[in-house]
């Protein structure tokens, strides 16, 4: 009887979506991912790091990215379709859908951008100089983090350059027609939507990865001392000295641990 | 309904052309060539080396080169290059110029590239501030901070994604080797300082509003386009044609009067704030400074239109024309202004205030314009719209023009403002006393309230007119407190009528009237047209002096006429006064109707029962005017007191006129 009237209460929903909701944010997750690996990958177009192999990083990339994006709207769209959804649940694919159509324009623009710098960046014609913009390394792991591979296996023909931008238009165009779809078909509004996050949760959970990139900051603040190269420094050497301090300690409960050991055997 | 996301509007988002851009990408293209383009260096850093960086002096030596100019001119196109984003500097990034010494540039990568049909989203800023917020670990430059609340609060639904596309993008970054890296930051932080400058950073791509449509599509060519080009065509054969000797000389006296204006062509004093951040210029000349510069008034000088579009020029005008007593020309010509500008909704009520003000007979500030446009604008004023009184505006126009512009750079009002008008002396500020500037830069009032500010003192002023302007005409009117002041019986005190008491009565006192022939009084009314537009000696002497007793002046007028007590008691009553006043408007056209009628319609009308003697024509106007306005006024049954304007009438009226 109670578990009864807790089914009516909760309008006719008798099972969880938590494990729903977890599917969709890791596929999520997986094309933020993408999308996030496609952007430096385009970026890095039409400059001295592009090559042959970055084309075909491009293209594979692009088709996860598609693939991810199909599986993404299916699931939302019959999410949002169904009626009998509580409220909180809806809020909450509502904000998912916001994060999936974000997504879907970062790729969008990037994907017709590619293609213009990849028209005007052909690689065989040797009139055509790439810019110089002192990139020189590869995308590979850029790319084999977007695949979620080890390593990247490279096997396209060397005109890839040209013959990719037939296949890359088509896509766009695929991509643009969903999206149209998309607006037309599901109802939301995005700026209903409230965000979890608020300001400065980028900081949260980043701490460890702030600090390893300790090296990078140093180098790149090549201005003069009053700029917040000063600052970045500090921190730096807050950083060490308390480094410096927890191996001391562990190196003294160490040496401690082994006096003892000794002194019982 | 839908919700359509930003990126597929189609309304105002298009960037305004720019041409430059694609001559600027070819120019990089071939800036690349390993043997006859820019020669590159590698940038050693503490641990690492980064190949491709270029000096500051190599690239103003190429293109000094490449399009046969001088250094001084290829510095300035260096400078434009790196305003523009194409290049950026490895040092003092915040500075977009070229540095004509050792100190290194790189390329910008073609993704950066800034591109006409491209805008730069706010949605990628906000991932960039955050990525750079998780970098510095959250010590963000001043502007850097107030943009990211700003972002934070517009982008507000949009905001989990851009933190976790900021996380991922960081973590991405990271998958590169060292150098690139480096390179990396360097760049996106290159293309933000141009497409979001820091305070005193002048960046090119800075521009101001989006076009709506986009700029790079091309036209399709329909039927429509045909036919807009046919009809253009057509009206240009029917254009007519000026000699080019009147038009180039027309443009070159245009150019040489205001060539010394111009803030681009010469200095602006103090300093142009767009170019030193210091408000002093916009301070000194605003609307309604009490000193205006010395340029200012010189500007009045130019002609008639740069002083009365000038609020200052227009106010010292108003001064003059006030001590002239023809300050209703420019009351009525800003009327008509504000007629013509305002809301369609208050169109009605303007233009009745108006014709009730100044084009009625017996109007407080009554114009004198020609009985032909009389005519049209009080025909037009049945049907009002916007434009009605525009042919009335334009005579009113070209009579300040012609005559009281004139006397009014000859007189001492100007005189006095041209003497009092300052000169500022120009600045000259150090760089760090520039930047200090930069920094205090602050937005002006809002636009919401210096219109407040605007229509508060229009108030004021309204309130503090007083009706120094009489003529011949004039009823008083006491109920009428708009373009009339507030006091009870301006007319009455009016000094301006001492002129007139000399040869005419300042209310057409239907005594003076009844005791002289009616050709003494066409006389008097010749007379007093002859004077029409004020003679600056007696008004100078009671100028704006409204306060005088009604008891003293009417005891003058009493001594002055002679007049029989009773009648003259009569007329001093304020109702006496408007009824004397529309009664002689209301006088019959033939004057042999019955003495009964008359006063008996006036008493309908005012509700008054006065002994007035009827057979009187002042106004020399035609007579269907007036025979309308009779007829209008016997039937109007409208409150008591009021000029009744011809289209008002409660009763079904005439169609005439």
């Amino acid at each position: 009887p109670a578990h009864f009237q807790e089914e009516i209460a909760n309008g006719g929903t008798h099972f969880d979506h938590t494990p729903v909701r977890n599917e969709c944010k890791t596929m999520l997750d997986a094309l933020n991912k993408v999308t996030a690996c496609y952007r430096h990958l385009v970026i890095a177009l039409g400059s001295t790091s592009d090559s042959q192999n970055l084309r075909e990083e491009l293209k594979r990339t692009r088709k996860k990215a598609q693939e991810l994006a199909v599986a993404n709207r299916t699931k939302l769209t019959s999410l949002l379709k169904d009626k009998s959804i509580s409220k909180e649940d809806r809020a909450e694919y509502e904000r998912l859908w916001v994060l999936f159509s974000s997504s879907m324009e970062l790729l969008e623009v990037d994907m017709k951008r590619s293609l213009e710098i990849g028209q005007d960046f052909p690689l065989k014609v040797p009139t055509r100089h790439l810019i110089q913009t002192g990139m020189t390394g590869s995308t590979t792991t850029v790319a084999a983090r977007a695949m979620s591979v080890q390593n990247m296996k490279y096997e396209a023909d060397s005109n890839i350059d040209t013959a990719d931008l037939r296949d890359l238009q088509s896509e766009i165009s695929q991509v643009t027609q969903m999206m149209e779809e998309m607006e037309m078909k599901v109802q939301v509004a995005p700026w209903a939507v409230e965000a979890k996050q608020e300001a400065g949760a980028e900081l949260k959970s980043n701490m460890s990865v702030g600090n390893s990139s300790v090296g990078v900051i140093s180098i790149c603040e090549e201005e003069p001392k009053e700029e917040e190269g000063g600052g970045g420094n500090r921190d730096a050497g807050f950083a060490s000295i308390c480094a410096v301090l927890v191996f001391l300690v562990i190196i003294t409960v160490a040496v401690v641990l082994g006096y003892l050991v000794i002194n019982m055997s | 309904m839908t919700i359509r996301n930003t990126l597929r509007d189609h309304g105002q988002r298009y960037r305004p052309r720019m041409a430059c851009l694609k001559k600027a990408e070819k120019l990089m293209l071939e800036m690349q060539d390993p043997k006859t383009g820019v020669k590159s260096q590698p940038q050693r850093l503490v641990i690492t080396t980064i190949p491709h960086a270029i000096t500051g002096e190599d690239i103003i030596a190429w293109l000094a080169d490449r399009f046969q100019v001088d250094a001084q001119e290829a510095r300035s196109f260096g400078s434009t290059l790196v305003a523009l984003g194409y290049i950026y500097p490895l040092r003092d990034h915040k500075r977009l110029v070229i540095k004509p010494d050792a100190s290194l540039y790189r390329f910008q990568t073609p993704y950066f590239w800034p591109t006409q049909q491209w805008p730069v989203e706010d949605t990628d800023y906000a991932i960039y501030l955050a990525k750079r917020n998780i970098r510095k670990k959250g010590i963000l430059e001043l502007h850097e901070q107030e943009q990211y609340n700003r972002l934070h609060k517009w982008m507000n639904h949009k905001w989990d994604f851009i933190v976790m596309q900021a996380k991922e993008q960081y973590r991405a970054a990271k998958e590169r080797k060292k150098p690139d890296r480096v390179v990396f930051e360097c760049q996106e932080r290159a293309y933000w300082v141009v497409h979001r400058p820091p305070p005193g950073t002048v960046s090119a791509m800075d521009y101001g509003l989006d076009r709506r449509i986009d700029p790079n599509t091309e036209e399709v060519k329909t039927p429509d386009y045909y036919e807009r080009i046919m009809i253009f065509t057509q009206q240009s054969i029917m254009r007519p044609r000026v000699k080019s000797s009147v038009s180039i000389g027309a443009l070159v006296k245009y150019c040489a009067t205001y060539r010394s204006h111009d803030p681009f062509l010469s200095n602006c004093l103090p300093s142009n704030p767009w170019l030193t951040d210091d408000v002093t210029y916009w301070t000194l000349n605003m609307p309604n400074v009490e000193i205006p510069t010395k340029m200012r008034v010189e500007r009045w000088t130019f002609s008639f239109g740069e002083l009365l579009s000038d609020p200052r020029g227009r106010n010292d005008f108003r001064l003059f024309l006030k001590k002239e007593f023809s300050g209703e020309n420019l009351a009525f010509w800003e009327s008509c202004e504000d007629l013509k500008w305002g809301t369609a909704a208050t169109m009605r009520e303007k233009a009745e205030q108006i014709y009730k003000t100044f084009l009625a007979r017996g109007a407080p500030r009554w114009i004198n314009i020609d009985g032909k446009t009389m005519e049209v604008t009080v025909k037009g004023l049945k049907h009002p719209h916007r434009y009605v009184l525009d042919a009335a505006q334009t005579h009113i126009y070209m009579l300040m023009k012609k005559d009281s512009y004139g006397r009014y750079m000859k007189s001492p009002v100007f005189k006095d403002t041209l003497q009092k008008a300052m000169s500022p002396e120009e600045h000259k500020f150090s760089d760090s006393q520039l930047e200090q500037n930069a920094k205090k830069r602050r937005p002006s009032l809002s636009p919401i309230v210096l219109r407040q500010q605007e229509q508060e003192q229009k108030a004021k002023m309204a309130a503090n007119v007083d009706i120094t302007q009489l003529c011949r005409f004039t009823t008083p009117v006491p109920h009428l407190a708009v373009y009339s002041g507030i006091s009870d019986f301006p007319s009455a005190n009016a000094s301006p009528s001492l002129p007139f008491l000399a040869q005419t009565p300042v209310c057409p006192s239907p005594i003076s009237v009844a005791l002289d022939s009616t050709s003494a009084s066409d006389r008097r009314v010749e007379a007093s047209e002859g004077e029409g537009e004020g003679n600056p000696a007696a008004p100078a002497t009671v100028g704006g002096n409204a306060s005088k007793s009604r008891v003293a002046l009417s005891l003058r007028r009493l001594l002055r006429r002679g007049c029989t007590p009773t009648t003259m008691f009569a007329s001093l009553s304020p109702k006496c006064h408007s009824a004397a006043g529309t009664s002689s408007r209301i006088q019959p056209i033939s004057p042999d109707q019955p003495s009964q009628a008359p006063p008996r319609r006036i008493a309908n009308f005012f509700q008054i029962k006065v002994d007035i003697p009827p057979e009187c024509r002042i106004y020399p106007i035609e007579s269907e005017d007036e025979d309308e306005e009779t007829r209008a006024a016997s039937r109007g049954g409208v409150g008591a007191k009021e000029i009744i304007c011809p289209w008002e009438s409660l009763s079904p009226q005439n169609g005439t006129g």
